[in-house]
């Protein structure tokens, strides 16, 4: 057969249309809620754990032997089998398992999961008493909960915050941090070191340093704004809070005190600020991780500190990793053990020490980890100031979506207004297909 | 009318003689310079990952950064391979990229003959959906091919509808069957078989050589450049794969190569040294593959017309 347009067509439309077929999903809709009450001896089952925390030969050992044992202990007829996989792809894990109806008894999932998942019933609620165990600031479980019912326990926190050198802003002769959005594009200026061509060689501010939809949604929280109404059904960030947010990533570009080219680094990669290329930039845990490996001396001559951005509400970003069980579980009670144990002190301590992860629990202010890492130290003092992504049934549709939109204007491509009326067309059409 | 005799010296002879020579060298040289400027910009790549799995987490965080390491870091290799089971991983990678090596070479060659040669009823048709299967893209393909994998009946604990049970969920068959026969293989077998002399067909036949005979005596000798590359291709596609095997496992024992190596690339942090060590020892048998096949793989390409 010759290869002519007519059947390149017709093979076109062959593939289309099984395309198309492979789009067809299913949803599972039961639901069960299971606790761990009543002896322990007396729950029993096989159950799995799809986990994206406790990486690597140090991780696996940490979980399997070390807090399963102690787990164990306690539960000796519960066997927990692990599936451990990459963060980047939790999602996809979770998605085929919940179309193919065989969702891992326990899970861990990213803060602002917890609505989708919750939603299509693939989560079960847990006890609304586990919530007070702990000394939890209030904003910390906020993620956890949904239409009224808490489904999931923190296990790590991953912050996002501004960084900033203070031997480059003591030559500089500024005292501290910016407090609103005026002073930092003001020292994001004074700090900004160009060479006789005019070539900056150290940006002032480095805000592209995280990632774009996590460092707008940080300056929309700190400028007043929200992402979603309290049932997350109503778009709240399209107004000129989320808007100024955009605003001054084009501004501080604009300006010359922030190079777009900068963008994410890759995690393990020699910061901006640890090179001596920006002044002041937006950060998480992994800041502090990389330093302590390959430029030590900078924290320990206390070089670098951190800050909470404000215009004038201060805001932390919070993610994170939650764990929370499965509503088609068929043990649910062994199932709601582990998530029990798992949300509890030793088990959240243990992954917060191997990924330099804030744990977001009070009791732990004083731990050896939170005592020797001036980052989480400051975060868990701050985390009043903490706000989470998320919020709406349709986030995991949305989220895909902000940061080409944002990035757009960022780039010049259209206005921050139009990047965001965009942007909130999108979302909204997102939460009306829910 | 005067002509002009123009008498040559010697001299003046052998320099006439020798321009193009000279201009033949100059072009030599000029393209020998253009590939191994191609060569090195190609190359370069692989040299930084050997270079970086040798580097201590210092020379990483050099800045400028810098070719060579200071300190050569060979306990790097060592200690990335503490970090997971990779020789179980690599076995397991091995098993699947073979298997699915051999699967597609001999099924894809089948159809590709049959395309070719056969004329059956819906003969196009079939190569259409072939032609159309190409165009789908992998992601796509994801859901569905893990929701016949999780209902294969009569597996897993599966009933005769495929209920109550995993089917080949963590198991060899959903790692090895579905996609174990791509239609570009089947495509590019079917252009090489066309290609060849409907004479040595009919004389076969004449001898009385049965269609399988054909196939497998008479036509498949002929097209050893197609082997080597749809060879080739299946098993670098099949070594490489990360989300299906990730996907459709969850013992440690079933995970492959890529699965492995992604336990340096975490939320909060990669070591560089390790992934690139890693990524080294993965990306050896393949370098070695493509060397020993080369000369095969680019005729193979060369006449299927597939640049």
């Amino acid at each position: 057969m010759e290869l002519t347009r007519r059947s390149l067509l017709a093979a076109m439309g062959v593939g289309t249309t099984a395309l198309l077929a492979g789009c067809g999903g299913s949803n599972s809709s039961s639901s069960s809620t299971g606790s761990a009450g009543g002896d322990p001896a007396d729950v029993s089952g096989d159950i799995t754990f799809l986990c994206a925390l406790f990486e690597g030969a140090t991780g696996k050992e940490t979980l399997e032997g070390n807090l399963l044992k102690t787990f164990n202990q306690q539960y000796p007829n519960i066997n927990v089998t692990i599936d451990y996989t990459n963060y980047s792809k939790l999602n996809e894990k979770i998605t085929t398992a919940l179309a193919g109806g065989l969702m891992p008894d326990v899970l861990t999932l990213g803060v602002g999961w917890i609505p989708p998942f919750a939603n299509k019933h693939a989560i079960a609620p847990i006890a609304d008493s586990l919530a007070t165990r702990y000394a939890y600031q209030s904003r910390v479980l906020e993620p956890a909960r949904f239409d009224g019912n808490l489904y999931g326990l923190p296990m790590v926190l991953d912050v996002r915050v501004g960084a900033y050198r203070k031997d480059f802003f003591a030559e500089a002769g500024i005292d501290a941090p910016p407090t609103n959005w005026t002073d930092l594009r003001k020292f994001a200026k004074e700090l900004t070191v160009r060479d006789s061509g005019g070539s900056v060689i150290r940006a002032g501010f480095d805000p592209f340093s995280i990632d774009l939809r996590q460092g707008w949604e940080t300056f929309l929280f700190a400028n007043g704004g929200e992402m979603f109404s309290e049932d997350g059904r109503e778009v709240l960030f399209g107004g000129d809070e989320g808007v100024e947010a955009l605003q001054l990533y084009i501004d501080l570009v604009g300006d010359g005190s922030a190079i777009f080219a900068n963008e994410t680094p890759e995690k393990g990669m020699p910061s901006s600020l640890q090179s001596g290329n920006s002044a002041m930039m937006m950060t998480d845990n992994s800041l502090m991780l990389t330093l302590l490996d390959q430029a030590p001396e900078l924290i320990r001559d206390d070089k670098v500190g951190w800050f909470a951005v404000a215009n004038p509400t201060p805001a932390i970003f919070q993610g994170g990793t939650i764990v929370s069980q499965s509503a088609t579980s068929k043990h649910p009670e062994a199932a709601a053990a582990l998530v029990e144990f798992l949300g509890g002190q030793d088990a959240v301590l243990a992954a917060c020490a191997q990924r330099g992860s804030v744990p977001g629990m009070d009791e732990l202010l004083t731990s050896d980890f939170v005592a020797g890492n001036p980052f989480v130290k400051f975060a868990l003092e701050n985390l009043d100031k903490s706000r989470p992504e998320g919020g709406t049934p349709a986030w995991m549709e949305i989220r895909e979506k902000i940061k080409p939109t944002l990035q757009s204007a960022v780039v010049g491509q259209q206005s921050a207004r139009a990047a965001i009326d965009e942007l909130t067309g999108i979302a909204e059409a997102a939460i009306a297909r829910l | 009318m005067t002509v002009d005799v123009v008498k040559r010296t010697p001299s003046a002879r052998r320099l006439e003689k020798s321009r193009p020579l000279v201009w033949s060298a100059i072009g030599r040289i000029a393209l020998y310079s253009l590939l191994g400027i191609i060569a090195v910009v190609m190359v370069m790549p692989f040299v930084w990952m050997v270079l970086t799995s040798l580097k201590s987490s210092q020379d990483l965080a050099a800045s400028p950064p810098t070719l060579l390491p200071t300190e050569w870091k060979w306990s790097n290799y060592a200690e990335a391979m503490q970090a997971a089971p990779f020789v179980t991983y690599a076995r397991n990678s091995l098993i699947i990229a073979v298997s699915h090596t051999a699967i597609n070479l001999v099924i894809a060659s089948m159809a590709g003959y049959a395309l070719a040669r056969l004329k059956f009823r819906g003969s196009n048709l079939a190569f259409m959906a072939v032609l159309g299967a190409l165009m789908i893209p992998t992601y796509t393909k994801i859901i569905p091919e893990f929701l016949i994998v999780r209902f294969m009946p009569l597996f897993g604990g599966n009933d005769l509808f495929g209920q109550g049970g995993t089917g080949w969920l963590d198991t060899w068959w959903a790692l090895i069957v579905p996609g174990a026969v791509t239609p570009f293989a089947v495509f590019l077998f079917r252009q090489f078989y066309m290609d060849l002399p409907v004479e040595l067909e009919e004389a076969a036949r004449l001898d009385g050589v049965s269609e399988l005979g054909i196939w497998a005596r008479i036509m498949t000798p002929l097209i050893k450049p197609a082997f080597i590359t749809a060879g080739l291709l299946t098993f670098v596609d099949s070594w490489n794969n990360f989300l299906w095997p990730l996907i459709v496992t969850h013992s440690d024992s079933m995970r492959v190569i890529q699965v492995g190596l992604s336990v340096f690339r975490t939320e909060n942090g990669t070591q560089w040294a390790y992934l690139m060590a890693g990524t080294t020892l993965a990306t050896a048998p393949m370098v070695l593959l493509f060397i020993l096949g080369q000369k095969y793989f680019v005729r193979g390409f060369a006449n299927a017309g597939i640049k």
